[in-house]
């Protein structure tokens, strides 16, 4: 391959173990097809690591002192942190329009919404939400949160610090950005302090339901171009656990070319005007506080 | 009411999921199920029955409703939870194909599709060739497709000249489907066919030679959209296909053929942003082809198909170096994905003129762009890029490629990046510029090492003791005497480190202690550090260890003894059988060359893991003499694990000529 020469190649016994190794501690399932993809993610390790094969990095993140450390940073470089404010601007309609009115209703009472961005990646999704939330001016006076969590620690930290540049605002209407953002820098902008106020993250492994203990039960959940990391059981454990923490009548909203055919049959399929959407049944079991 | 009717499906659903498959009467509450309003009841009644004892009485029922004409979601209910019942539905629905209904023959030949089962290949064969229903020989065919079988493919073929155009649509898509493409003469006739030409593109996508190359070339031409992407299609495929020496005769043809259609490079601009992958995968090889720096963008666009991206780095490698400042220009544009494969690409085009444009990248990019910004600055060969890059040597993410960038650059201005160096030591940089600076200024630097080993920040302190004796052996050694008994875990380590690297067998006594430090990492890196230096004295100490549970100090102990030379048979018995695969397979190399792990490699190839079995191949393979042989044969023939079996037939062709 052009620009690949005096690298290590990776071979399929090395693709195999490392493949394995991730998809045990996460869940993430890097297909057979995506060898190159993992070898060209992960030479920049070997090489700030002064490792010269693969097998060497294999027993790294098996043996060394550091790794923990080190599995965390391969999965951050094995997975894809792409994602921008107003993504996929039908559903977000949808959203706004129509799911929005009904929970407004539903939560009259106790004036409390939660939202749960599972897999915000650096908080593009997150801030969207509450953006949306904001403009909608139904929640002014609630106790209103967007949680935020994903599995990489550096995109957290990312997303705390709210600051972006031209490629996540690619999406965002003017006038959206005008209102949410203030200007930090030359191509640079940060999420305005109210927004930031709705928006809070910690860091989750979706494949370990013990780590979602802390998640508050959420009105509705944001799991867009996650489970496409995910094989058939992986994907079938994360929607048992959104199942679990959506409160009945809760939403799950799924990525655009994202469905739960032959997942679950847990949700309802909701048709809303602008889009589809899962529903939690009103009845429906499970639930953790 | 509307929520009613809800909470009542609700309750239906759930009382199907907490059914008791195995009592009585179950099988029949879930084939009710099946003809729930619901289909959520009757995908719950669907998965039910699968689970359901008595699976032939299952698969008759289910077959039976598959007979209920006017019940279309309790058939498609049925005709879904036997394609989940694996073989055993094979029977029974090859009996259906006989049945007098050709409406429940369709359905038979549709789940055989879907179950894939080999067994069934001979009679969707008899159906798809003798059936008097065309609908039901049009499902035999597509079921064929993902049947596969020798028999299928060429009863396929034969089909390609059956008067119907539909049954000869479906053999074409079933031939792709199986990757098996009809001669080639036979492909041409079908090109000219409108209703079979996209298909015969297909197909033709699957030769990979240049003579069906140029047919593509002339689909590239044609007027219609629809025989443009189709060829496109194609030659994606076929790119995919052909072996590397002939990639640049098909690629010539391609230029030829696009360079004689000048509208060529806005409709690969559209193929490369439409939706369809096998489009995309062509319309690189088109624009490898056109070289348009206009189209790298597109071009990079491409990798959020993740596994087009070594496509996509063939593509824009052909492309010439104003394709570097195409995408810088285009950075800030770009998704994650396509900046991801820019970045690596304009690393490899940069030269002295894009440092200002990649300095701004250093104030307004987020932390992936900052640190392509980095790796290119080092590429550029000017000294303008030492300053912005010595700026970056606290930063805790982008020190280290800066460091690396501006040891790229010492080839050029080693004076003024010492200096640089020098100066961010001085303003709290990260260790590794400590490390850069004696890498880039020798010796000269040892008193500066010297200093730093006695600073506050046990990160300089570590850094500067392995540094030290990379240049200074003995002093290294000294240091690192003395740094055993810091305080921080960290120095203990390098200190160990160092003593394994530079020190011989004399420091036993040091390591012994280093053996029963507090901190794991200390005593992992004594481990190595014993088997580096030769330490022999330590080696009952490894052999106690070899059995620890935890891998990491196992592997070690084993790579320990074996660099001493010092393992013995009884304590290599013990390591292949530790729980941690890749002690055994440490084990097993260590002992590769000996007669003892030749006879525990032949144990081995029974092992539950693939790689340890792939090892114990390859020792065989080393090592094994003709007596291994047989043992070797049997596992191979019992083998199921792809690369094992790799291993083994690798060991049976090396063994079978000694």
């Amino acid at each position: 391959m052009p620009f690949d020469t005096g690298r290590p190649e990776m071979t399929a016994e090395e693709f195999r173990l490392l493949r394995d190794f991730v998809y045990g501690h996460c869940g993430i399932l890097v297909r057979d097809d995506m060898k190159y993809v993992m070898q060209r993610r992960l030479w920049p390790r070997l090489e700030a690591l002064g490792l010269t094969d693969f097998s060497a990095y294999y027993r790294y993140l098996r043996f060394d002192a550091q790794r923990r450390a080190e599995l965390e940073t391969a999965i951050e470089a094995l997975t894809t942190h792409e994602t921008y404010f107003f993504r996929e601007p039908r559903q977000l309609k949808a959203f706004s329009e129509e799911v929005l009115p009904q929970l407004e209703r539903r939560n009259a009472r106790t004036k409390r919404l939660r939202i749960w961005s599972a897999g915000c990646s650096s908080g593009e999704e997150a801030y969207t939400v509450a953006m949306l939330l904001k403009d909608s001016g139904r929640f002014e006076g609630w106790d209103v949160e967007v949680h935020g969590t994903d599995i990489s620690r550096r995109v957290l930290a990312a997303a705390r610090q709210g600051e972006y540049g031209p490629s996540a605002l690619r999406a965002t209407p003017p006038d959206k950005v005008a209102r949410y953002f203030v200007h930090v820098g030359p191509n640079r902008v940060r999420v305005r302090d109210d927004i930031r106020a709705w928006v809070s993250f910690g860091h989750h492994n979706l494949q370990d339901p013990d780590a979602a203990l802390h998640i508050t039960r959420p009105d509705v959940v944001f799991c867009r171009n996650v489970m496409i990391y995910f094989d058939t059981p992986a994907r079938q454990r994360v929607l048992r656990l959104i199942y679990d923490k959506l409160v009945p009548g809760g939403y799950l909203l799924l990525g655009h070319s994202e469905n739960l055919i032959n997942l679950s049959a847990d949700f309802e399929l909701v048709h809303l005007r602008s889009d589809l959407v899962y529903r939690k049944p009103e009845l429906g079991g499970g639930g953790s506080p | 009411m509307m929520e009613e009717g809800r909470n009542a499906e609700e309750a239906r659903y759930r009382a199907l999921l907490e059914l008791d498959v195995s009592a009585a009467g179950a099988r029949e509450t879930l084939v009710a199920g099946l003809h729930d309003e619901s289909w959520r009841v009757r995908r719950a009644a669907a998965d039910g029955l699968t689970r359901v004892p008595e699976r032939d009485k299952v698969v008759e029922r289910l077959i039976s409703v598959l007979g209920e004409r006017d019940e279309t979601g309790a058939r498609n209910a049925a005709a879904e939870s036997l394609a989940g019942m694996g073989a055993e539905a094979v029977g029974p629905l090859v009996r259906l194909l006989g049945h007098v209904d050709p409406d429940q023959r369709k359905f038979a030949a549709d789940i055989l599709g879907q179950l894939g089962q080999p067994q069934a290949e001979d009679a969707l064969v008899q159906a798809m060739m003798q059936d008097t229903d065309l609908n039901v020989r049009v499902a035999a065919a597509e079921a064929l497709g993902q049947v596969g079988g020798k028999v299928a493919a060429r009863a396929l073929e034969r089909i390609l000249y059956d008067p119907e155009p539909l049954l000869q649509l479906s053999a074409l898509e079933s031939l792709a489907a199986l990757r098996h493409p009809p001669p080639l003469p036979e492909v041409v006739r079908l090109l000219g066919n409108p209703t079979l030409k996209r298909s015969a593109y297909r197909v033709l996508g699957l030769i990979p030679q240049v003579a069906a190359t140029e047919l593509v070339c002339r689909g590239l031409g044609a007027e219609s959209r629809s025989t443009r992407e189709a060829a496109l299609v194609a030659l994606g495929t076929q790119a995919s296909l052909a072996e590397p020496s002939l990639r640049p005769e098909m690629e010539a043809a391609v230029r030829l053929a696009l360079k004689r259609l000048p509208e060529a490079v806005g409709w690969v601009a559209s193929a490369l942003e439409s939706d369809d992958i096998e489009l995309k995968a062509g319309a690189l090889v088109a624009a490898a082809a056109l070289r348009e720096p206009q189209l790298a963008p597109l071009v990079a666009e491409v990798a959020q198909e993740e596994r087009l991206m070594p496509e996509v780095m063939r593509t824009l490698a052909y492309f010439g170096p104003e394709t570097g400042r195409e995408l810088l220009a285009s950075m800030d544009r770009l998704s994650f994905p396509a900046r991801e494969v820019a970045g690596h690409v304009l690393v490899e085009l940069v030269d002295a003129t894009f440092v200002p444009e990649l300095v701004q990248m250093l104030d307004w990019g987020e932390v992936d762009l900052k640190a392509v910004a980095v790796q290119a600055l080092g590429r550029t060969s000017s000294l303008e890029a030492v300053e912005p890059l010595a700026q970056l040597l606290s930063h805790p993410e982008l020190a280290g490629p800066a460091v690396r960038a501006l040891v790229t650059l010492a080839a050029h201005f080693p004076k003024q990046v010492v200096q640089a160096l020098e100066s961010a030591l001085e303003h709290g940089a990260e260790p590794v510029v400590l490390s850069a600076l004696v890498r880039v200024g020798g010796t000269a630097m040892l008193p500066l090492v010297r200093r730093t080993a006695r600073e506050a920040s046990v990160p300089l302190r570590a850094t500067a003791v392995e540094v030290l004796a990379a240049v200074d052996p003995v002093g290294g050694l000294e240091l690192a005497r003395q740094s055993l008994t810091d305080e921080s875990p960290r120095v203990r380590t390098a200190a160990v480190r160092v003593l394994g690297q530079v020190g011989d067998k004399t420091m036993a006594g040091l390591l012994k202690q280093a053996l029963a430090d507090e901190a794991l990492e200390v005593r992992l890196a004594a481990l190595d550090a014993v088997g580096e230096c030769g330490a022999l004295e330590r080696v009952a100490d490894l052999e106690a260890l070899v059995p620890h549970p935890d891998g990491a100090i196992a592997y070690r102990a084993v790579q320990a003894l074996a660099r001493l030379g010092a393992l013995r048979d009884e304590v290599l018995r013990k390591a292949v059988g530790h729980g941690d695969h890749e002690v055994v397979k440490a084990a097993l190399m260590a002992g590769a060359a000996s007669s003892e792990g030749v006879s525990l490699a032949v144990g081995l190839l029974g092992h539950a893991s693939w790689d340890v079995r792939a090892a114990a191949a390859r020792v065989l393979g080393d090592s094994g003499g003709p007596e291994c042989l047989p043992a070797t044969r049997a596992a191979l023939a019992a083998e199921m694990d792809s690369l094992a079996r790799r291993a083994l037939v690798d060991a049976v062709e090396r063994l079978s000529g000694r």
